[in-house]
This record gives C-alpha cells, structure tokens and sequence, in this order.
C-alpha cells in the first residue's frame, strides 16, 4: 500500500533523473526534431506520386500520407511500449546504476515501470510531431473520436509493455539476444501495415505469409486507430479490433508477470542481476 | 540491553552454473558452480562497528551483498532488525545503507546533487526534506562546494565520500561500508573515521557492517572483526583477542640514556619487564624510551591463510 502510494513520486523522480540526463545532450534533441520534419516532408512528396491511383479497395490508404504518417506515429509508441522495459534495465545494468538503485526499497518491477517513463513521454512528443508537422505543414485532416483512437494506443501499448517484459525477462537472464525484439522489431514494419496496405501481403506472398499480420498486436492496434482517425468510425464500427486486443492482454499479461517473477528470482540466485 | 541489529544464520551461497543442464545437454563443457559463502553464523549488536577482514575473494562482497538483498542465499537466513532479507527484502533496504567503492553506481552526467536527489526520492523523502538532508550531508562530509559539479568530473576520493553521502541519505540504522576510506587521502580518511565512530555513539546509535584491507583502520574502529576465508568465518572476537590468539608474545625495544639498545621477547603475563626495567635502575640507567612490538590483524589474517593453504 505504501509502494503504490509513492509509485507517482518514484515515476516522477525517474522522469526527473532523465529529463536532465535529456537535456544535457541538447544538440541531439534538436536534430531528432529536424529528422522527423526531414521524414514528413519525404513522405510528402512520394504520397504525390500516388495522388488519384490509390485501388478504392483500400479505404485507408485513400491518403497515402495521413495513412504513413499515422503509422509512422504509432508505430514509434507501440515500439517504445515493447522496447522500453527490457531497455531500462539494460541501460541500468550497462551504466552500473542498476544496484544503487535495487538498494533503495523500490521493487523491481516499479523500477522498471518508473525508468520506462521518461521514454513513454519522449515518444509522445515525437510521434505527436508526425501528426503536427502533417497537419501543419502539409494541409494532413484527421477525423473521428481523438479519445477513441487514444484508447487504441493505450490498450495497444498495454498488450505490447507485455511483450516488453518478456524481453526485460530475456535481457534479464540471457542478458542480450532477446528473440522478441527481433521479430517484433523487423516484424511490426513489414506485417503491420506501416507502409502498405496487408491485404497486398496475402495477393503477393500467399496467405500463410500474409496471415503473420494477424498474429501481431500492432496490426490490430493501428487498424484500429486508423479506422477511427481516418476513416471516422464510431466504437461500434471498430469492436473487432477491440476484442481481439483485450484477447491477447488477458492471454499475455499473466504469462509475462509469471515469466519476469522467475526471471528475476533466477538471476538473483545466480548473482547476476547487475550483469550485463 | 544490547540488540542484534544484523543475524546470520548458517548460511551458504553457492552460485549456480547459468543453464547448465542445457552445456550438459550440448556437451559443451560446464564450470564447477562456486561456493561462496559456507555455513557462515554470527551477530551484529546494535551500535556496534563490526569489521569483516579478509583476502580478495574470501566472500565478503558475496556476504555484504546477500544482508543487502541483492543477492539471494543458497541456504540459511539473514535478518536486519527482525526483517527477513529474503521474503522482507523492501524492508531490510528501509534499514540499510551500502555504500561501496564501485564509481559506476552514480550518474555521471547529473551533478553530485541532483544525484542524491533522485536517491532521496526512491526513498520516499519528501524534496524539501531531501534538500535539507543533502544540505546537511554535503557539510558533514566536505562536499558542499561540489554539490553542482557533475559527479564524472569529481575526484575518485570524492565519488567515495559521495557513496557513503548517498548510504547515509535515509539516516539507516545499518550501514555496510565497503572500504570507506580506500581513496581518500590521509586527513580524508581520518575524518571519515571520526564520522563513523560518531555515527556509532549518536543517539539512536548507526550499527555498522566494515570491510577493509585496511587491517590498522579496521584495529581502531571495530569493537568486533571477523575473518572470513574462502567463504568460511574462521574467528570472530575483539581486535585485541584476535591478536592474541595468534601469540601471547610482544617484543620490547628499550633504550637508556647512555645510547644503549635492549630488545627482548616476553609473554604478555611475565615479570622480565619489571626485572629488565629494575636491573636498569639498579645500574643507574635512565629509561629514554620503550617500544613494544605486537602481533596485528596482518599476523592473524595471515595466520589462518596459512592454515588454509596447507589444507
């Protein structure tokens, strides 16, 4: 009780810690900013060349840009969702902190929840930019419930922090070649509709590759979301994509807290928690 | 009434071979798992400096690290006040504070401050309370004018009065300092001294776990010191006692007004001192000056190291 009452005081002091480590590499803050105008702008201007051609079967790819652009957005949080825990405990380990701040009486998961949220807030800058710089710079309209498609984002996310705390359970134990960051990483750009439609994975590579998209939160995640923002569906249009996300937290979230459970009592026999 | 503040109980670690069924498996060959630690018991009283001694690898970072919940025993218990450092592993960090000469434990581009900060904060101290804390720890331990500096530009000696700044952040009653004096210089290190006796004698009294190769420090701090060797404690007592066990013997250096030197060897409870000292008056000597020369830690450590290696 006494945890939960300071988990927001530990989150904060965690965000503090590295809004000042941020900070004190301005230079790269900067051209972060410059990159992602860099890639709207190209994005732009190849959307052009497919102005009037898009097949009308493909209801979301009608602006080939707005479709990118939101991709690219969400893709960038849904990788932070997955990437960020076991990444925390990496940096922790590789930096040497990880035991002074095991030595406080923080558990091991709040450490890890708290020094993921500073990449949490991070990203929502960047991928917000995406958005911002479409709409700004490039006339870039978005429609439909902004608090729908944020609770897409959310429960996304949520299922893919679950697979990022089988990779933190991985980074923990075999302390690098971690199998889900591979797929998920190479995975999610190709299977999930980032860029191209997945009907056209089925067309081209046959159904049994074309499927691997299903398989993948992030399909269903951005789906979702670019239905309400796109296409300007109400909840009830957008269930199926829904169902299917809460299908896989209620299968992976006990499963991934039983494997980070083992996880950490194993490296804490064996000594090697600070290891890296 | 004294209490125990720290209880070890038989306890043992072995480390484990990672996935050794699986080399077993492969055939690839597969290391011996290293035992650690070997049915190590004793207590710490509250208020009391209690020094651990021994060579590089005997298992005194293995020990400090199992009473500091990092690592998990193979078998046995340790308890801090009470808490089990196992199943009551966030509160056993409530009471303790490791500070350890490890630099890479800080955040090399936050300033010394906002580093304790952070710290505070996983403590829960409230900021306002935590600034005062710093405030204060910065002028106990020197470090006031480095407060803003950047903890990679600090001097090694002041990364470590930081560490013991960060181990004192939550005012704990244990302290495990792992060598708290290895980098300082001479005036630095007697300081830190004085503050740890202090924090010994302060109302309510710190209890104090004290590693060092430093056996002289360890002689002057610690009320009581064990040795431990590959894993195994082999003596725990007073410095003085230790030093005993080894040899009852001293040997007196005594020198007269006339220039003369005089060195003999005498067990600790006989007469050949007086009767020295009298046959020199009776002769019309003027004791100058008497040196007595007596066995240290460094005999007694290596004393058992002996013992081990002949097996």
């Amino acid at each position: 009780m006494n945890s939960l009452r300071l988990l927001p005081r530990r989150i904060l002091a965690f965000v503090a810690r590295d809004f000042r480590l941020f900070v004190s590499y301005r230079m790269q803050f900067f051209l972060r900013i410059v990159s992602v105008l860099a890639v709207v702008t190209t994005l732009f201007f190849i959307s052009k060349i497919f102005a009037g051609f898009t097949d009308p079967q493909f209801s979301q790819w009608r602006d080939p840009l707005a479709t990118w652009l939101t991709g690219l957005a969400v893709l960038n949080y849904f990788m932070t969702g997955f990437s960020s825990l076991a990444n925390s405990i990496r940096q922790e380990q590789m930096q040497g902190t990880l035991e002074s701040v095991l030595l406080t009486p923080i558990n091991l998961p709040t450490v890890i929840v708290a020094s993921s949220a500073w990449d949490f807030l991070e990203t929502t800058f960047f991928s917000f930019l995406y958005l911002f710089f479409g709409r700004v710079f490039f006339g870039v309209q978005y429609r439909g419930s902004f608090f729908l498609a944020l609770m897409f984002l959310i429960l996304t996310t949520v299922v893919l922090a679950c697979l990022g705390i089988l990779s933190a359970s991985f980074a923990m134990v075999f302390k690098r070649g971690d199998p889900f960051g591979i797929f998920l990483g190479a995975g999610s750009a190709l299977f999930s509709g980032v860029f191209f439609p997945t009907q056209l994975l089925k067309t081209y590579a046959g159904p049994k590759l074309g499927n691997i998209s299903l398989l993948l939160p992030t399909t269903h995640g951005l789906d979702g979301i670019r239905q309400v923002l796109i296409e300007g569906h109400q909840f009830s249009q957008v269930t199926q994509p829904l169902f299917i996300l809460l299908g896989f937290l209620i299968v992976l979230l006990p499963f991934s807290l039983w494997v980070f459970g083992r996880a950490v009592r194993r490296a804490k026999r064996e000594g090697s928690l600070i290891q890296y | 009434m004294t209490d125990v503040a720290i209880s070890i109980q038989n306890l043992s670690k072995t480390y484990p071979v990672p996935f050794k069924r699986l080399r077993t498996f492969f055939r690839r060959p597969a290391k011996e798992p290293v035992e650690a630690l070997r049915n190590v018991s004793f207590e710490v009283q509250t208020g009391e400096i209690f020094g651990l001694i021994g060579r590089n690898g005997a298992g005194k970072t293995t020990l400090t690290k199992i009473v500091a919940t990092l690592v998990q025993p193979t078998t046995g218990t340790v308890s801090v006040r009470g808490h089990d450092s196992v199943n009551q592993d966030e509160q056993v960090r409530r009471q303790i504070g490791l500070a350890t000469a490890e630099e890479r434990s800080f955040y090399w581009r936050l300033t010394a401050e906002q580093n304790l900060l952070f710290f505070a904060r996983l403590h829960g101290i409230a900021d306002r309370a935590a600034k005062q804390r710093i405030k204060n720890l910065f002028a106990k331990l020197e470090l006031e004018e480095l407060a803003r500096r950047r903890f990679g530009e600090l001097s090694t000696g002041n990364k470590q009065r930081l560490a013991v700044a960060r181990a004192m952040l939550a005012s704990p009653p244990v302290l495990l300092l792992d060598e708290p004096t290895r980098s300082l210089d001479p005036l630095a290190a007697e300081r830190m001294r004085d503050m740890i006796r202090s924090l010994a004698q302060q109302d309510p009294p710190a209890t104090i776990l004290f590693t060092s190769h430093n056996l002289a420090e360890v002689e002057t701090l610690c009320a009581r010191v064990a040795i431990i060797s590959r894993g195994e404690i082999r003596a725990i007592d007073t410095p003085k006692n230790l030093r005993d066990l080894t040899s009852g013997s001293e040997t007196v250096h005594i020198t007269v007004s006339s220039g003369e030197k005089i060195s003999f060897t005498r067990e600790r409870n006989d007469d050949r001192l007086d009767e020295t000292i009298r046959q020199l008056q009776n002769k019309g000597d003027r004791i100058v000056d008497i040196e007595t020369e007596r066995p240290t830690l460094l005999d007694v450590l290596e004393r058992y190291e002996a013992a081990d290696s002949r097996g």
